[in-house]
């Protein structure tokens, strides 16, 4: 297609499904571009996501226009999308999708007013746009793009050309625009997603599916010299929220019950193997039930196979819990990971809680799907990360319900929001009293560095502790218990009442406690109350009020 | 012929309040044990809080007889033609119950009118003083009645508790029940809506939860009446009742202890705040 003039709609998810693939060889690169060395909201995992559900929904177009396709892409973005970047994507898209308006094929010149469109419906999208992230790229990309269309030349593989050559510019230049980037030494994650994309989408234009299977994506350096040694992969993503939950018996001889349990625990979650060398049961979650079944037929003959969509399983357990909820005028949709946590929001009267959080992205369809089984007509939503936020706020024009997001940024600010949930008020006069509770409490996280960085006078090294307050970093320790209490001590906590300590899933109660009677040898004119939160990644998260 | 006013001790009135006001207050039965003690009576709201730290057993309320409420008619009918009872939430106790079946029994000649007060504690309490204060001024019973009717709409209470556990116990909770079980150490605020005790809100810490109590109260912008009740923390109580008594110059802050037989079902360290008034 070298001399591509034009583009169908059936080219036009034929290019971007490359493209998405193209994106999926580095969206592990892309997730290591955090600005703090934490296991972070992984944006390329998320805008990989995004845009499966995108060419998913493409096959529902109603037509094979280009226009129809875009505007199923756009729908499937929408419903898709996952975490800051990924619902800037769909806003991109759904500007492409109104940009192409009802074109049966796309030029040159379509693809720049798409393009511009892209860029001016994302920022609307924002009550608070910030240059040096996929906005800038994608404003300055199309302007690019426009200029080269009218000076240069106008065809399509021309401007898809200049396009991409835009967008990589951009890239490189975030960290002057966006100075944490430049702290870190690191381009923009979202940025560099949507680099990566185009580029995949231009690959596809010049017919090089060569380049395409057999290479990976350039990662973008940065403008700035970087002063900190190159990210490395951050351990995230480890939990598989979904895929199917697979059980089957084997039997024959000399079976291994030991050995099979260990080989399957690479393959998935949940992994239960009983049984003795003649017959033996396996259950386990996993994304890829074919190959289970692959790798275990040698050993003998299968029986009772049991393979079951965990999707539609979590779709009938929300069926099931809305029948057993009760009838509430307002109900409460918090996204919470860990144990504990979930127990502690079920228990201050959460409705329903959908699991996520640091890594664990929801995304916009996962809590519609939560909006939808509550019984109520109206619905707060408790975000409780700073990544989940604007995917909350998407929620709105997707149901008829009423919806209310208290932007909590940090489960200490969820917990206080609803600890002001008054059953007799209404909607509104709730979510401003649950702003108003947010507001009053400081957030303390700590957790382990990934990567050796530099941030501001902070030196960090792989695997210390570092402590947040209110998602500032501000404490550097060798034990988590002391990034604790050097955090703490920046709220000056002699003027506030009640200290929570809510320890993670990888700290001992014993450890939590003993963090617990210093704060309290330190301040003890305050309660403080130690309670389990079984949080991933965060040795500890504290409120303080 | 002056209209009397009896009340059962579950509306918490202050016994100087009720010497005063000719207010008569029928004694509820407070049982440890075997021993039966009657509220106000044979145990004071220090006594009742002490013996309940130090007992082995919870203590259990039972409302007196139909004998016992119309005997306590019969008595007030050698002075007056007219008695009204106003008495704790139906659904809170047997109290409205058994005095409307009392009438029955009543010897003398007079009449009685029974009316539930939909509420309990101080609130009640208040309900009370106004109609007490209205038959001291003269008024017939027919117009106290209806200025009680009227008034059983605009008398709420706020309890800030520390635990819920005594009202669970009891089996009052009521839809106080959502606030059961938190995993988290939160302060309770209810109150009684529909006739039974409602959850209204939490707090993170006590000071909250008074701040909480002192917001609710002084966001009335016109009062008939006002309270504070405690059943171990006076302190805290005086000081919310300084706070109320700058918020509304010149109306009296009521100051009461939560009763034994209140006390049975909320347990100790229990603040509450009445108001009789409205809020625009």
């Amino acid at each position: 297609m070298a001399e591509a003039k034009t583009l169908s709609g059936k080219e036009l998810r034929a290019m971007f499904e490359a493209a998405t693939g193209w994106l999926e060889k580095s969206s592990a690169d892309i997730d290591a571009l955090n600005v703090f060395p934490v296991p972070d909201g992984d944006t390329g995992t998320n805008m990989l996501l995004t845009m499966r559900s995108s060419i998913e929904e493409s096959y529902q177009a109603a037509n094979n226009s280009a226009a129809g396709v875009a505007k199923a892409m756009a729908k499937g973005a929408l419903v898709g999308a996952r975490g800051n970047s990924g619902v800037i994507l769909s806003q991109i898209w759904n500007g492409i999708a109104q940009g192409l308006d009802d074109k049966d094929k796309i030029t040159g010149a379509d693809l720049v007013a798409a393009l511009l469109k892209a860029a001016k419906t994302a920022y609307n999208g924002l009550s608070n746009p910030v240059e040096g992230t996929i906005l800038t790229v994608i404003r300055e990309a199309a302007a690019v793009a426009e200029k080269h269309a009218a000076e240069v030349s106008d065809d399509l593989l021309s401007v898809m050309e200049a396009t991409v050559e835009g967008a990589r510019e951009s890239v490189a230049n975030t960290p002057t625009l966006l100075p944490v980037l430049k702290d870190a030494g690191v381009v923009d994650a979202g940025g560099q997603g949507l680099y990566t994309l185009l580029e995949g989408a231009l690959h596809y234009l010049k017919g090089e599916t060569d380049q395409l299977k057999l290479r990976r994506p350039w990662m973008v350096a940065s403008s700035i010299p970087l002063t900190a040694r190159a990210p490395q992969m951050v351990g995230a993503m480890d939990e598989v929220p979904y895929g199917y939950c697979t059980n089957f018996v084997i039997k024959g001889t000399e079976l291994d019950p030991y050995k099979l349990r260990k080989r399957l625990e690479k393959k998935g979650q949940s992994v239960i193997v009983i049984g003795d060398n003649s017959a033996v049961r396996v259950h386990i979650h996993t994304l890829d039930p074919g190959g289970i079944m692959h790798y275990v037929n040698p050993l003998g003959t299968l029986h009772q196979i049991n393979i079951r969509n965990m999707d539609e399983q979590y779709r009938d357990f929300l069926e099931m819990q809305k029948e057993r909820m009760p009838e509430v005028d307002t109900a409460i949709v918090a996204v919470v990971a860990g144990e504990g946590l979930t127990q502690v929001f079920a228990s201050l009267g959460a409705t329903i809680i959908v699991p996520g959080g640091q890594t664990m992205n929801p995304s916009t369809k996962d809590l519609l799907q939560a909006v939808e089984a509550v019984p109520s007509e109206k619905v707060i939503i408790l975000p409780n990360n700073k990544n989940i936020v604007l995917t909350a706020s998407q929620v709105q024009s997707l149901t008829r319900k009423k919806i209310e997001v208290v932007p909590t940024r940090t489960v200490p600010q969820g917990v206080a929001a609803l600890l002001a949930f008054d059953y007799e008020a209404d909607l509104e006069t709730n979510a401003q009293n649950m702003k108003q509770a947010q507001s009053v409490v400081r957030s303390v996280e700590v957790t382990q560095a990934v990567r050796d960085t530099k941030l501001g006078r902070l030196d960090i090294k792989k695997n210390q502790a570092i402590g947040f307050l209110d998602g500032d970093l501000v404490a550097v320790a060798d034990k988590a218990e002391d990034a604790l209490a050097e955090a703490l001590e920046r709220v000056e906590p002699d003027k506030a009442e009640v200290i929570t300590i809510y320890y993670g899933a990888d700290t001992k109660l014993t450890e939590a406690e003993k963090a617990a009677a210093a704060v309290r040898e330190r301040y003890p004119q305050l309660q403080v109350e130690v309670v389990q939160g079984g949080q991933p990644h965060y040795n500890y998260i504290a409120s303080v009020e | 012929m002056t209209v009397r006013v009896i009340t059962d001790s579950l509306g918490d009135v202050p016994a100087e309040v009720a010497g005063e006001m000719d207010i008569t207050v029928i004694p509820i039965n407070v049982i440890f044990g075997r021993i039966n003690y009657r509220d106000g009576v044979d145990i004071s709201s220090e006594q009742f809080y002490d013996k309940l730290a130090s007992s082995e057993v919870l203590p259990t309320t039972v409302v007196p007889s139909l004998g016992r409420y119309a005997d306590t008619y019969d008595k007030l009918a050698e002075e007056t033609g007219d008695i009204l009872v106003i008495t704790n939430s139906r659904k809170l106790s047997a109290s409205y119950d058994t005095a409307l079946l009392a009438k029955e029994r009543v010897q003398k000649r007079c009449r009685v009118e029974v009316i539930d007060s939909q509420t309990a504690v101080l609130a009640q309490g208040l309900l009370v003083i106004a109609a007490a204060k209205a038959a001291k001024e003269g008024a017939r019973l027919d117009k106290i009645l209806e200025g009680v009717r009227n008034n059983i709409p605009r008398a709420h209470s706020r309890m800030a508790f520390d635990t819920l556990e005594y009202l669970r116990q009891g089996g009052r909770i009521g839809k106080a029940k959502t606030y059961l079980g938190t995993m988290l150490k939160v302060n309770p605020i209810l109150g009684i809506r529909d006739g039974e005790v409602y959850p209204f809100t939490r707090e993170h810490s006590r000071a909250r939860a008074l701040d909480s109590l002192y917001d609710f109260a002084a966001g009335f912008t016109h009062v008939d009446g006002i309270g504070v009740e405690d059943a171990t923390t006076p302190d805290e109580a005086g000081e919310l009742a300084r706070r109320l008594e700058a918020r509304f110059p010149g109306e009296p802050v009521y100051r009461a202890k939560v009763g034994p037989a209140v006390g049975v079902h909320v347990g100790p360290r229990v603040l509450g705040v009445a108001v009789l008034g409205d809020r625009d």
